[in-house]
């Protein structure tokens, strides 16, 4: 009895995650990684990379790209190329920041109300429906602007609007995964809410959950930008990209100023929704006829 | 797939017909082909158009143009006073100012402007306590005769006559107003009213308003001065960054907000850039209290911190026309102060301060507002002349909302901040004197010993002088005091820059209200 | 992503009595408690907001002026106790007052009716384009399976979804206004022109309604740059959610029956995968709506579209307590009511969803 549940534990687990290698037939992700991959790497290298120190005011103010500031000069005479650089070092870790709070919450609550349901699942599902009716970017100004810009107050702000989605999320694979005969088993077994959730639903909701946060990365790169370009984000002299738009658009015909930032986010968002795409497209046992047919051969 | 192929078709078809059809009205004719418009691009700053309510750029411009007032300012000239609907005499001891009617001008409707009009615009300003009621604090306004009226003060007011153009004191058409929930105290109801029809007597009156959006004026009948060339006048709000396209595009006459490096771009052979002083002083504040302050309020620290900044660079920065001011008090003023030595940009001399006041490395908190396009980048510049001798300064931009708050409180350590005149005296800069309004957000009280008391008599003479000499010798006495030991220091006095298309002339700029449209004539 | 809500595999006892009826009542309370929620929610953030709101409004002189202050904090209500606001507030609701905004100095009510319509017609704008791009290349993609045209339109979609809006929109605004002259430039309609008298508020319809055509194809070309920006942004997401939506569902047994039988491609693809596929599409769709009007303002500032997501943006900036909490509502409302009409849809369409 004990082998014939074991077995039927382990093979949801294998099943799963065996997929995700397949991600890496796809065109895409290879070159979303490489993208992905060398944004971190100038994040982690930044101090190293920049030509000239990024807050470092100068005289020669509204400089086109040439020769010596490749990306020109912005109104203070600061250098574009050295303060996208280290741009990457402010936005890329607080997004991750972001997206990894606001999975841990959102599941946590998610699994929570799909596990134990009834009056639990009830209200955090309320709670999650009018958070999610209410307009987040709206929300999210408001408190950023009662609290005062900073990039902290964003991302305290953002948080308090991008946990609902997780929960959902959560809570539907739970519902779906929780009637399965091994987590039924496991649960006969012995072993109370936390064990079950760790040992059975966990290693089946890791996959999907980490496709999800990591195509959130890009959102939350996309938000933190935004409220920083609203003015709510970053303080200067910080060099963010969002906040540095936003002053490129005081100044036009400088097109430099707002440009290579909003090239960065761009690509890096790009790259992060290349990978995520693939990676969600092993995951799906249907989205090809090719993977189809893998299924049938387990 | 012919199905999708035909309803992307349909779809591209329609997208193409709308751009084309959109290019051609795009560049048809406005409506009524005859009918000179002026279009306005102008970033709102605006809450009330109610005159005695207004106190933002945007409504103080557009009352300008839409009512009168008793006496006016000329073109950008704010130092002579010029009647307008009446003249004026002020007693010997400053207390008592007497205006006279000339009895010529009239509302939109016909109706005559009288005296019961001014009494009654003056005492509803102050009577319904909204933020421009200051203005006529401590003053009795009576009337003498049907062409005479008195405003007596408590105590010498010089100042007065040159309080009179603010159009805050604009005068009301009072039978139109009281019908409308018009009083002369709080429980006046006419602000919505006067937020759709103008009641006034300007060259002139609104024809649509939206306040969030867009303004239209259009010529009072009745406007007794010169008809203003422009039938129209459409004010559009739109935001600072696209106003030079609108204006190269030629959707736009005139733009009042391209900051000064965008304006430098602009094709001068074509278009016009006009500039013109603004009353608006920008200055570093240093809180004088030891528990708030800390290092900031020792005096040598403020000095150090005066002469480490580098001014050129910030007036190369504000751009067009900036100019640094010795004083608070704006250049433009009677009473203001060319230069100060102890404003100058001298980085040993400035070391040698910052030793002497004992500074150990401590982070100076500056606040200012984000919201002001000036504030965000020359905070940058004090923060980094401020390294150059090895103060520490880290910036908190706040909202305006938020700014305002916490600087009132009065306990904040250092900031940014504007003042714009209230009028063109230098009375008005005695708010930086201690205990008064801005000498109450940086905790400077009399009674501390210190620098307050010092300079109390230096405050007193200059309120209570008389004559324009001695007036002017006494602020620049307070000013000198101020720059030797006070806690604040003037950066820059930006420029108000406005740039006008092709064909467009008889723009000029004025520090008060902004721009005058009457004057505007067009190709 | 948002998916709606998986039920109980459970057995449902037969009800003879309008199950439709039921379903939809019980959506409908549904949506008033949601939106009860959001009143509460908007009034607790805005109220722990630690900024006096007072200081926005007072112009510095007036500020020192107790008298002036008391007097202004009376009549914005703040000397009562929460609980009491909270009361007042409802009880103004439902008389539709939303209170009078310290900005505008009128009531928000007024705001919100000259604000909306300017959003509306941009999203409903958006919407029809997107919706219908959105879906037909998705469809396409999905048919297309894994061939080059799929491909494509998958990279281009990732490529929308990736963009900051507020840089694609100064972007478009540079080069399609400034450079090229093809677009006209900020606003909803030429400065020089007059807007059409108000019945809904919207340019475009109110132009039709009065008989105005020159203002109609004004009204258009001014919203084609900035609803060009917002369709590139949300096509995306469309695309890829109905391309697997279809492709689910043209893995489905009935449709591999169908295909079986020889039926020709238009009604395999219109009868019986886009049905199939409408349940997540709709939803997608309705989603799609809602974040369209509430994430217009960064749009809205560089077209000086002065809509409802500018309005918010100020009033976010100048803690305009009253209306933030009108915008909030009434966006949290629309949105609320939007997901009940494609409940509403999809229960009409799929019959299984209203067991649940």
């Amino acid at each position: 009895m004990t082998e014939g549940t074991m077995t039927i534990v382990e093979l949801p687990k294998q099943r799963r995650l065996l997929r995700l290698p397949y991600a890496w037939r796809n065109p895409l992700a290879i070159i979303g990684a490489v993208i992905v991959g060398l944004w971190l790497l100038i994040a982690l290298l930044a101090p190293w990379l920049v030509p000239f120190n990024p807050v470092a005011q100068g005289s020669d103010r509204l400089l086109p790209p040439n020769a010596v500031n490749w990306f020109g000069t912005d109104a203070l005479g600061r250098d574009v190329f050295s303060r996208v650089i280290s741009g990457s070092q402010t936005s890329i870790p607080v997004a991750i920041v972001l997206v990894v709070v606001s999975l841990v919450f959102g599941s946590v609550l998610g699994a929570l109300a799909g596990f134990l349901g009834k009056a639990v699942d009830e209200v955090i599902m309320r709670i999650t429906d009018v958070v999610l009716a209410f307009p987040s970017i709206i929300l999210a100004m408001v408190i950023a602007a009662a609290l005062g810009p900073s990039l902290i107050n964003a991302v305290v702000a953002l948080l308090l609007v991008s946990w609902p989605q997780y929960t959902r999320i959560m809570r539907s694979l739970v519902i779906s995964l929780r009637g399965s005969e091994f987590v039924i088993a496991g649960r006969l077994l012995g072993g109370g809410v936390f064990s079950s959730l760790r040992r059975d639903i966990l290693p089946n909701v890791a996959a999907p959950m980490l496709v999800m946060a990591a195509v959130d990365f890009g959102s939350a790169i996309l938000l933190l930008s935004g409220l920083s370009f609203l003015g709510l984000g970053a303080v200067p002299p910080a060099p963010e990209w969002g906040s540095m738009v936003s002053d490129g658009m005081s100044n036009f015909s400088a097109w430099w100023i707002a440009a290579f930032p909003g090239l960065s986010i761009f690509t890096i968002v790009v790259g992060i929704n290349f990978m995520g795409d693939a990676m969600r497209d092993a995951l799906d046992p249907r989205s090809s006829p090719r993977s189809r047919a893998m299924d049938e051969e387990d | 797939m012919r199905v999708k192929m035909r309803a992307t078709a349909a779809v591209s078809v329609f997208a193409g017909l709308s751009l084309v059809l959109g290019g051609c009205a795009a560049g048809g004719e406005p409506d009524a082909a005859a009918e000179k418009v002026l279009v306005v691009d102008s970033t709102f700053a605006l809450s009330s158009i109610d005159p005695a309510r207004s106190f933002e750029a945007t409504g103080t411009m557009v009352n300008h143009n839409v009512y009168e007032t008793a006496l006016t300012f000329e073109g950008s000239d704010l130092s002579e006073l010029v009647p307008e609907i009446a003249t004026y005499t002020i007693s010997d001891d400053n207390t008592v100012v007497t205006l006279t009617l000339d009895g010529e001008h009239s509302f939109s409707d016909g109706t005559a402007v009288t005296v019961d009009d001014i009494v009654f615009s003056y005492q509803r300003l102050q009577g319904i306590l909204g933020n421009p009621s200051f203005l006529l604090d401590g003053v009795t306004v009576a009337k003498v005769d049907d062409s005479t009226v008195t405003l007596t003060s408590e105590t010498s007011n010089p100042q007065l006559p040159f309080i009179l153009p603010n159009p805050a004191l604009s005068i009301l058409q009072q039978s139109v107003v009281e019908e409308n929930g018009g009083t002369l105290d709080e429980s006046d109801d006419a602000e919505t009213f006067l937020t759709s029809e103008s009641a006034g007597s300007g060259p002139y009156m609104y024809g649509t308003v939206a306040v969030d959006s867009s303004i239209t004026l259009v010529k009072n009948p009745s406007y007794a001065g010169d008809e203003p060339y422009y039938d129209r006048v459409v004010i559009n709000n739109v935001g600072a960054d696209t106003q030079r396209i609108n204006v190269e595009g030629g959707q736009t006459g005139l733009a009042m907000n391209i900051s000064s490096d965008e304006a430098e771009q602009v094709d001068d052979s074509k278009f016009t850039v006009t500039t013109g002083a603004s009353a608006a002083t920008y200055y570093l504040w240093l809180n004088t209290n030891d528990e708030f302050g800390g290092i900031a309020s020792d005096v040598n620290f403020v000095k150090a911190l005066r002469h480490s900044i580098n001014y050129d660079d910030i007036l190369d920065v504000v751009g067009l026309g900036s100019e640094q001011p010795g004083g608070v008090v704006p250049l433009q003023f009677a009473g203001s102060l060319e230069s100060d030595e102890n404003n100058t940009y001298d980085v040993d001399l400035a070391k040698e301060l910052l030793a002497d006041s004992g500074y150990a490395g401590e982070t100076i908190n500056v606040l200012y507002s984000s919201e002001n396009a000036f504030s965000a980048n020359v905070s940058q510049i004090v923060q980094a002349s401020a390294a150059e001798i090895g103060v520490n300064i880290t910036l908190n931009p706040q909202t305006a909302a938020n700014t305002l708050d916490v600087f009132r409180s009065g306990e904040y350590q250092a900031g940014l901040a504007n003042w714009g005149a209230d009028y063109p005296d230098a009375a008005n800069y005695l708010v930086f004197a201690p205990g008064e309004n801005i000498g109450a957000r940086v905790a400077w009280q009399y009674g501390d010993g210190g620098t307050a008391d010092q300079i109390a008599p230096l405050v007193e003479a200059a309120a209570a002088a008389s004559g324009d000499d001695e007036r002017s010798a006494a602020y620049i006495a307070f000013q000198e005091a101020l720059n030797d030991y006070g806690p604040y220091i003037p950066l820059f006095q930006p420029a108000s820059i406005l740039v006008s298309g092709e064909g467009i002339s008889g723009v000029e700029s004025n520090a008060l209200w902004d721009v005058d449209f009457s004057t505007i004539t067009g190709g | 992503m948002p998916q709606a809500p998986v039920g109980d595999a459970a057995v449902a006892t037969p009800r003879r009595s309008h199950p439709l009826l039921r379903y939809i009542s019980i959506r409908f309370l549904i949506s008033i408690l949601l939106v009860w929620g959001v009143t509460v929610v908007t009034f607790v953030v805005t109220n722990l907001v630690p900024t006096d709101p007072v200081s926005a409004v007072l112009g510095e002189q007036a500020a020192n002026n107790p008298e002036i202050v008391a007097a202004l904090r009376a009549e914005m209500g703040l000397d009562q106790p929460l609980l009491t606001q909270y009361w007042l507030y409802l009880t103004r609701l439902v008389h539709f007052d939303l209170g009078m905004s310290a900005q505008t100095r009128g009531p928000v009510a007024a705001d919100l009716a000259r604000a909306f319509p300017a959003t509306l017609e941009l999203a409903l704008f958006v919407l029809f384009f997107s919706v219908l791009l959105g879906v037909g290349l998705g469809m396409l993609a999905a048919l297309r399976h894994q061939s080059w045209l799929d491909k494509t339109i998958r990279v281009l979609s990732l490529f929308g979804i990736s963009m900051p809006v507020f840089w694609i929109a100064m972007l478009a605004y540079y080069v399609l206004f400034y450079q090229l002259h093809w677009l006209p430039g900020s606003g909803r309609l030429d400065s020089a022109l007059i807007p059409p008298p108000t019945v809904t508020g919207m340019y475009t319809v109110d132009s039709l309604i009065a008989g105005r055509f020159d203002l109609f194809t004004n009204a258009v070309s001014h919203l084609i740059l900035p609803a060009l920006v917002l369709t590139l942004f949300t096509i995306g997401t469309l695309i890829r959610f109905s391309r697997s939506a279809i492709l689910d569902v043209s893995q489905q047994d009935y449709v591999q029956a169908a295909r079986a039988k020889g039926l020709p491609n238009r009604i395999i693809n219109f009868r019986y995968i886009l049905r199939g596929a409408s349940l997540p599409i709709l939803t997608m769709s309705g989603l799609t709506f809602g974040s369209l009007l509430s994430g217009a303002v960064l749009t809205e500032s560089v077209f000086s579209w002065n809509g409802l997501g500018q309005y918010a943006y100020k009033a976010a900036i100048s803690l305009d307590l009253q209306a933030i909490m009108g915008v909030g509502l009434l966006i949290g409302v629309v949105y609320i009511f939007t997901n009940f009409a494609v409940d509403l849809l999809c229960g009409l369409i799929d019959p299984r969803v209203r067991v649940q």
